[in-house]
């Protein structure tokens, strides 16, 4: 029986765990979980639990000594312990990786509150576009129809800086985000947020940010269904800080982005 | 809205997310401990570290800055070190130093806190990390260690009363002296070593990413925006988020500035005491030290930190 704990149950753990980070990182699933800098890793980490894998299957270890109580070989005995180890080890990650969605619910994003002001972002992360960037016109894509490509952090980090808010104000930007209702600043009804999961390392971390969305019309939508807008960004001067406000032209569904989380 | 509304999907993502991230640095940990397993005679460890205790104590809290290691992966870093014969007051220093006296966790700190004294943060971080690892290694050098360690640990360690020499001999469980195996053989070694430590240590990570993946995902974080208020409560609540978060120490800066709300010392009380005591560290340590420990550990770096963090408070920073 010491063989089964020895050899081929860390054999089929670590297996498992390898084709489980693999077939993430192989069908790119892997984008929502992890900032770009730390998906290697785990393509690393799959490859080498597979090497570690074959070798529990092909080399055998020396157990003669695991039957005995002074065994120092941390797989080497059966008891109800090592069962509950490996039942922990594979049971939890194998149904993870079964029901996983690719993104957070709505009530995550409220439980991790969503932040509409660039100060309550993570650091540093969300100054590197602007540092990175140099004139508007180098920095600021455009879609077919002329529209400012931008993301909802753009948005909110320009709120705080005049210079960057010269860039976006008045300007057509094109968005994809998350649909979800706005109970704050919407006395007329007609606003909504899109939102975007801000990440600095992984989805645990993701922190929910937005722009409010001011429509002409009852704003209405199925919570957390991904919206395309397009609209006139303004910042007018609410509750003592200027706010990002998109007057939306026209809102429609769309696909989810292939990369669902911002860095 | 309630505080805790719990929803599966949300916490396997999040749950995954933290093994996806975790996973790697656990493997790296376990590879080093394998090479330190296969590749490093007992005897190099007395013939380089000093004899004096109380320097290679300091020494042991500031080596991350030469090897840096992430919190998970040094428990397993330091298990190893103490079955080849390092004395446990050195690995105790090393195990709670390199989380935070490390490089990478300077630049990041700084990094993060652009904008809020960023040098002040990264400097008190890495001294006051640096002052708990040295007198947390002082204090287990009066505690006999077989009331510090786990029995499988002291049976896997070279005999104390012999000292380390006694190590590179070889125990009845110990392979032949490392410097007369071929080189295929210790990479062999290695391997083993590797995924025996790994399988052992990714138990107690499972468990506590599952515990820190419901926080994050079932709990409305709004609940302790209030406390932001008073210095204490802010200090305390930090320390508690930072325990239940379980973030890795090179990356929780990021999440430590965002909390804008919250004054200068309670972001340093979480960036503290995190890296020393989050609930996926508990369920780690108690692999090594026994359950007494363990639970000293956390209460005392727990009021230690959170007192000092106080004053820090009251300096007005």
């Amino acid at each position: 029986m010491s063989k089964v704990f020895s050899r081929w149950l860390p054999c089929v753990t670590l297996g498992t765990w390898s084709a489980i980070l693999l077939y993430f990182v192989g069908t790119g699933r892997i984008a929502s979980f992890l900032h770009p800098s730390f998906r290697p890793g785990v393509l690393l980490a799959g490859c080498f639990m597979l090497l570690l894998a074959a070798m529990f299957a092909f080399v055998p270890r020396v157990t003669s000594c695991c039957e005995a109580e002074s065994c120092g070989h941390p797989l080497g005995r059966m008891t109800l312990g090592r069962v509950l180890t490996f039942l922990i080890l594979l049971l939890p990650l194998g149904t993870a990786a079964m029901f996983s969605p690719t993104n957070f619910g709505a009530v995550t994003m409220r439980n991790r509150g969503v932040a509409m002001d660039a100060s309550a972002m993570p650091g540093g992360a969300s100054k590197q576009g602007r540092e990175q960037a140099g004139a508007a016109e180098e920095y600021l894509a455009k879609t077919e129809d002329g529209n400012v490509k931008a993301a909802v952090i753009d948005l909110l980090y320009a709120a705080q800086d005049p210079s960057l808010r010269q860039d976006f104000e008045n300007k057509t930007v094109e968005l994809i985000g998350q649909f979800m209702p706005d109970n704050v600043s919407n006395a007329s009804g007609n606003r909504f947020k899109l939102v975007r999961m801000f990440m600095t390392c992984c989805a645990a971390d993701a922190r929910p940010v937005a722009v409010l969305i001011e429509g002409d019309s009852k704003a209405s939508g199925e919570e957390m269904s991904w919206i395309k807008v397009v609209g006139l960004v303004t910042f007018p001067v609410e509750s003592g800080r200027p706010l990002a406000i998109v007057k939306a032209r026209s809102v429609t569904q769309t696909d989810p982005p292939e990369e669902t989380m911002l860095y | 809205m309630s505080w805790f509304t719990f929803r599966f999907p949300d916490f396997a993502f999040s749950f995954l997310s933290i093994l996806f991230e975790g996973i790697p640095f656990l493997l790296l940990g376990s590879v080093i401990s394998g090479v330190i397993d296969a590749f490093l005679p007992a005897e190099w460890l007395t013939r380089f570290l000093p004899k004096r205790s109380g320097i290679a104590i300091v020494l042991g809290a500031l080596m991350g800055a030469i090897f840096p290691m992430c919190e998970c992966g040094s428990v397993v870093v330091i298990r190893r070190f103490i079955r080849k014969g390092l004395p446990i007051s050195c690995a105790v220093a090393y195990m709670l130093g390199a989380p935070i006296v490390s490089p990478i966790v300077a630049l990041s700190t700084f990094a993060a806190f652009r904008g809020q004294s960023p040098l002040v943060m990264t400097s008190l971080r890495l001294i006051f990390g640096f002052c708990l690892a040295v007198m947390v290694g002082f204090l287990v050098r009066f505690i006999p260690y077989e009331k510090l360690l786990q029995r499988g640990v002291i049976e896997s360690m070279p005999d104390r009363r012999r000292g380390l020499r006694f190590a590179a001999e070889g125990g009845e469980h110990e392979p032949p002296m490392v410097g007369e195996r071929k080189f295929t053989q210790k990479c062999f070694a290695v391997v083993q070593a590797a995924s025996s430590d790994f399988l052992d240590v990714a138990f107690f990570f499972v468990i506590g990413a599952a515990l820190a993946a419901t926080f994050n995902t079932a709990v409305n974080q709004q609940v302790i925006l209030p406390l932001a208020a008073s210095p204490m409560l802010s200090i305390l609540s930090m320390m508690l988020l930072a325990f239940v978060l379980a973030l890795c120490s090179s990356t929780d800066a990021f999440i430590a500035a965002s909390f804008v709300a919250f004054p200068f010392a309670a972001k340093l009380a979480f960036l503290v005491f995190g890296p020393l005591f989050d609930v996926k560290l508990f369920f780690l340590y108690g692999l090594i030290f026994r359950r007494w420990f363990v639970f000293g550990l956390l209460v005392g770096l727990f009021v230690l930190v959170a007192l000092v963090c106080d004053r820090i408070a009251v300096l007005g920073l």
